[in-house]
């Protein structure tokens, strides 16, 4: 029988071997020995034949996990600096933008036909 | 940094929940815009801009579960209770074209000349076409299936070609039936036929588009190395998606091209 802490009863429950293997409040953020990403990166080809892919063979999600997890307080749509900064705000103005479009639309197109 | 004491994931504060929702809002207002009006500059922001948003949330859950890490046993499962509940929803959605169709077909009008198909209506032959497609689908049912079981065993290069071949035959499908429609000799404003056939069949197909670009993604990140031999739940959120699409096909088959001939 395995147990956890339910921070909704304050009391210890029943769980789940897997729920105890991998308890609540302390899996780590940055992968630690497991390193379970690296298994596809890991595998090494038997030696004298060539990479076993021809697309893009290096695994770059460790670096990519490093920069993402930089403590800079961005949140996570603009954590990549420019390039996401680009991108929202291309979204707003096309959003805020059309919707302003979409009401002034509306509006004329509820009013009754002014021609008599 | 302080840590939680718990095994959920509290988001950064996003604009995407608003933005899509006013994106949701141009888009409609853009089919009232272009329905009524012949004015289709609405319609392209709202489209445009629920393109943008989709792009950058889902990029966004990239980043927050393979680079940060917040996607706990614990968020995958509520995940995966998001995934099976939207699933039964869209299966809900089909229902009522289903119903729809059996409501026309079973008991024909006098108007429709009492029979089903009904008078003047030349069916497309089961046997053909649309026959190809169901072996395309179920072929990539295999494929797809071949990829879950080639991440799980940590063989890339398998888990590869299995995707890819899937993405294929699901662009072969949406180009055959692209065709069909080209030369169908019935359209959708042929009466009852017309329209149980095009409005189910359509958004079929659109959920096939849908489940062939979700799929596509999936190659990108599976090169990527993104996903582990345990951990994998786009992969598999997509494999679900794509073996609803093909169980929707398999009736619509059998009821509105077999039965309904």
């Amino acid at each position: 029988m395995y147990y956890r802490f339910s921070g909704f009863t304050q009391r210890l429950v029943g769980a789940t071997a897997a729920a105890a293997y991998s308890p609540q409040g302390l899996k780590p953020l940055v992968p630690t020995i497991e390193s379970p990403d690296l298994i596809f990166g890991t595998s090494k080809p038997a030696p004298g034949l060539p990479a076993a892919d021809p697309f893009l063979s290096t695994n770059k999600v460790p670096d990519l996990q490093k920069v993402f997890q930089r403590s800079d307080g961005l949140p996570i749509h603009l954590k990549l600096g420019y390039p996401d900064r680009m991108l929202y705000r291309t979204t707003m103005a096309l959003t805020i933008g059309g919707t302003i479009y979409c009401l002034v639309a509306l509006f004329f197109a509820s009013r009754p036909k002014k021609e008599k | 940094m302080a840590h939680q004491a718990h095994s959920y994931h509290m988001v950064d504060p996003s604009p995407w929940p608003i933005l899509g929702a006013a994106a949701a809002l141009l888009t409609t207002s853009g089919l009232t815009m272009w329905f009524h009006y012949n004015s289709p500059q609405l319609l392209i922001m709202g489209l445009l801009s629920t393109m943008l948003v989709m792009f950058q949330w889902w990029r966004d859950i990239v980043r927050e579960s393979t680079f940060q890490g917040h996607h706990t046993p614990t968020v995958q499962k509520g995940l995966r209770y998001g995934m099976a509940l939207f699933i039964t929803s869209e299966a809900f959605f089909f229902l009522g074209f289903f119903w729809a169709f059996f409501h026309s077909s079973l008991a024909p009008t006098p108007e429709l000349g009492g029979q089903w198909p009904p008078v003047g209506i030349k069916p497309l032959n089961p046997m053909d076409v649309p026959l190809l497609n169901t072996a395309i689908l179920l072929a990539s049912g295999v494929t797809v299936t071949w990829a879950h079981h080639s991440i799980t065993e940590a063989n890339r290069k398998q888990a590869i070609h299995a995707l890819t071949l899937t993405v294929l035959l699901g662009f072969y499908f949406t180009a055959l039936q692209a065709m069909e429609y080209y030369e169908a000799p019935f359209s959708i404003a042929d009466g009852v036929y017309g329209s149980t056939f095009f409005v189910a069949t359509g958004f079929h197909g659109l959920h096939v588009i849908i489940g062939s670009t979700f799929l596509l993604v999936c190659l990108a990140r599976l090169i990527k190395y993104h996903f582990t031999p345990n951990h994998h739940f786009g992969f598999e959120a997509a494999a679900w998606y794509w073996h609803f699409v093909d169980v929707v096909w398999l009736f619509l088959y059998i009821s509105i091209y077999w039965w309904g001939s």
